[in-house]
């Protein structure tokens, strides 16, 4: 079972890559779009369907600063195709290389158990969970102002700041009433 | 199709930096530092990442989630002071530093030397004005307290006096006049006894002269008897 390592090659002078996993394809294409539009640094986007990535591309593939799992929460294929792939990245990705991004929690059809569970799921690895919203244009623009900022500290554009202290700060806490029903 | 497939999406279409004339990618000296800052952080992770798996080959303990989660709010209470303090002394060192080039530049006798100079010195008198003004704000300040006091002491005194006053006045009416009535009733009762002994006296003497008949118009002493009879009224 060959793992993804987020040391194994060397880093890229003034680029930083990320690599974005969704199982349904959507919300990819549109923010790598708005990834790629950053001038300061070359954003190198990778798309990915799941976990485990295909051998061939592992030479030309370059070091991944940051490995952002999209769930949309409309379908409960989406979360457990994340939960999947969890297991193929090594450990030293979740010390602040790994972020959630949820996408439709405002949709009516979205049972309340779902969110949770991510939520659990992002608390437990102490990793950061954005909520954006894919239909506008300005909600991918957000959404990928808001993954830059991660990705720049991940990658290490931020002085004195590495990926690790920024998700002590950014990481998703749980609720204390988390185990009790919700309003509706 | 692969199900798990990746797409080699190289999509870096925009060309950000500018192009000099030979075609090659300019990078300015800040890119430059910003390379740098770049590639140092990158390697301390991977430092700290290797002395981490080297230590934890050392010693396996198994230590548990809360512990680890104390031991790491505790490390980061601690990095933050050490931020706090390097920072601290990182201002420190600058003003040093900037004292020290000014003092560079005033030594030679270049015309902004001069610039500096002028400003130094009215920098120097400005201070001085201050703290001339300074004192003199202390001393108005410590007279105004000084007669605030007084004020406050002598509203004190005249409260004090008023409360004295109210409680004599209230006082006085009251032994004096206990003692006064009693002799006064006293000595009422007596002026009537007397009166009416007086007035039944000069009754009588009036009733001689009437029925003796007796010639008082003549007799001087008689005469001043007889007028004084009728100061006091004739009761019953």
């Amino acid at each position: 079972m060959s793992r993804l390592n987020p040391f194994a090659k060397l880093p890229g002078l003034n680029t930083a890559s990320v690599l974005l996993v969704e199982s349904e394809e959507h919300f990819q294409q549109s923010l790598a779009e708005a990834l790629v539009e950053e001038t300061s640094v070359t954003v190198n986007v990778r798309l990915a369907k799941s976990f485990p990535l295909p051998i061939e591309n592992d030479e030309s593939r370059p070091r991944i600063d940051l490995v952002v799992f999209i769930i949309n929460l409309t379908s409960e294929l989406s979360f457990q195709s994340a939960e999947a792939s969890l297991k193929y990245l090594e450990p030293g990705y979740f010390l602040g290389k790994v972020c959630f991004m949820v996408t439709n929690a405002r949709s009516s059809s979205v049972p309340a158990e779902r969110l949770d569970a991510v939520r659990r799921l992002a608390a437990s690895l102490h990793c950061p969970l954005l909520f954006a919203e894919e239909q506008t244009p300005q909600g991918v623009t957000n959404a990928a102002e808001r993954l830059l900022t991660i990705l720049k500290a991940a990658a290490g554009f931020v002085p004195f700041t590495t990926p690790l202290y920024l998700s002590n700060l950014t990481r998703c806490t749980l609720p204390p009433d988390i185990d009790q029903p919700s309003f509706d | 199709m692969d199900s798990s497939g990746e797409d080699i999406n190289d999509m870096v279409k925009k060309d950000d930096a500018p192009k000099g004339p030979s075609g090659q990618k300019e990078t300015s000296t800040a890119d430059m530092l910003r390379i740098k800052q770049q590639m140092s952080n990158q390697c301390f992770e991977m430092e700290v990442h290797l002395n981490a798996v080297s230590v934890a080959g050392k010693n396996r303990r198994s230590c548990s989630t809360s512990e680890a989660e104390r031991d790491y709010s505790d490390h980061i209470s601690e990095l933050e002071r050490v931020k706090t303090l390097r920072f601290n002394q990182t201002l420190a060192l600058h003003r040093m530093q900037m004292w020290h080039a000014m003092e560079e530049k005033i030594k030679t006798n270049d015309p902004e030397a001069d610039a500096l100079r002028a400003v130094n010195q009215r920098c120097m008198a400005l201070c001085c004005r201050i703290k001339q003004i300074q004192q003199e704000t202390r001393l108005l300040q410590d007279e105004i307290t000084e007669l605030q006091k007084k004020r406050l002491e002598m509203k004190r005194l005249t409260h004090e006096k008023m409360k004295e006053m109210e409680d004599l006045m209230s006082r006085k009416e009251h032994p004096d006049t206990e003692k006064y009535k009693a002799a006064l009733e006293k000595g009422q009762t007596n002026l009537e006894k007397y009166k009416k002994m007086s007035i039944m006296a000069q009754n009588v003497l009036r009733g001689l002269l009437l029925a003796c008949k007796i010639n008082w118009l003549d007799d001087p002493k008689l005469r001043h008897v007889a007028m004084t009879l009728e100061e006091f009224p004739i009761t019953d």
